[in-house]
């Protein structure tokens, strides 16, 4: 018909994810984390230094996989939305693919375990022997009682109080 | 010759299908189409996505706890071939299969029973609650003003002969006011 048909463009501007979803720029998946956590947290924690990691690999968050250029920039991680979020995530076992397989009718279905999650502790902590524990929180317990609220709650009441 | 399952969906990947991807602590993840494996890339939860095996058993959809999922099993360990066996294990695949299917419709037919009592109990619950849609409150107002206009009327007519009304004289009342009495007295006085 003499018409022009224009090539449809379903992926116009978002490079930026393509090249996250790159192979080589894959991060840590919650697994390799929940792993992490639960075996290594001391030694990511307090690591040697390495010239070519930021910071020389001296603040590094477990929880997100993420090295930090000082403590400053750490600890402000800490507050921001995208670390409580990766807690939270954590708080679920992580899917695997033994739980793929139980899906697919390869033994029944086994529900995933909440556990509770805090911020990881200090490095002074950490050389003091205190290390990353992932302690499974019991049937029926509500969340108002995991750690991370009943601190907010405690800070509340500090507010209250003064 | 292997029948995978996909590490996303749990669907069945046959030969020739499908894409491997082998994570560099050497865990290799299937995956059975392009769908999956994108979810992947994306770092999707497959237990928060709706169209994953994983997600419908979480969520009750579908049987998940049975002993009949207890046979089907990944064994690594090769066995010798003898025909006895091979048939035998075949009739008792047949069997566990049908038996499996039976159980997981069941299931599901029940699931949908209890979810066609709950909309008939939703159902019941909206009509009453939305009744003055299907019936205006109004209706037959002016009728029913007029009827009670009407009974009204009629008690007056039946009502008709009253109390009858005593009169007191002003200056006797105040004589006995006087006298020390108190309003009750007069009123017993004056049954």
């Amino acid at each position: 018909m003499g018409m022009v048909t224009k090539r449809k463009k379903m992926h116009y501007g978002d490079t930026h994810l393509q090249r996250r979803w790159r192979v080589r720029n894959r991060r840590r998946d919650l697994d390799q984390i929940d792993d992490d956590l639960r075996t290594k947290s001391g030694e990511l924690i307090n690591q040697n230094v390495d010239l070519d990691k930021p910071g020389f690999a001296q603040f590094y968050c477990v929880h997100c996989a993420k090295y930090f250029i000082d403590d400053t920039a750490m600890q402000a991680h800490f507050r921001t939305k995208v670390h409580k979020r990766r807690l939270k995530a954590l708080e679920v076992e992580p899917y695997s693919i033994e739980e793929a397989e139980r899906a697919a009718g390869r033994g029944s279905f086994v529900k995933p375990k909440k556990r509770a999650m805090e911020t990881q502790p200090s490095k002074e902590d950490v050389v003091a022997g205190k290390r990353i524990r992932v302690e499974e929180v019991p049937e029926g317990t509500d969340a108002a009682e995991s750690p991370s609220t009943s601190k907010t709650k405690r800070k509340k009441a500090e507010k209250m109080e003064t | 010759m292997r029948i995978e399952t996909c590490y996303f969906c749990s669907s069945k990947i046959y030969p020739g299908h499908g894409v491997n991807f082998v994570r560099n602590d050497c865990k290799i993840f299937k995956f059975c189409r392009g769908k999956c494996h994108k979810a992947f890339k994306r770092k999707k939860n497959p237990r928060k996505v709706g169209w994953t095996k994983a997600h419908r058993k979480a969520a009750g959809k579908e049987l998940a706890i049975d002993p009949s999922f207890e046979f089907e099993k990944r064994r690594n360990v090769p066995i010798k071939y003898s025909r006895e066996t091979w048939q035998k294990a075949l009739e008792a695949i047949k069997r566990v299969t049908e038996i499996k299917e039976k159980r997981t419709s069941h299931f599901v037919m029940e699931r949908l029973r209890k979810g066609r009592q709950i909309e008939i109990q939703m159902d019941v619950k909206d009509v009453q609650r939305n009744m003055s849609l299907i019936r205006s409150p109004a209706a037959g107002l002016k009728e029913r003003r007029a009827k009670e206009a009407a009974e009204e009327a009629a008690l007056m007519e039946e009502d008709l002969p009253e109390e009858k009304i005593t009169y007191v004289d002003a200056r006797e009342l105040e004589k006995r006011l006087e006298e020390g009495m108190g309003i009750e007295d007069l009123e017993m006085l004056e049954a």
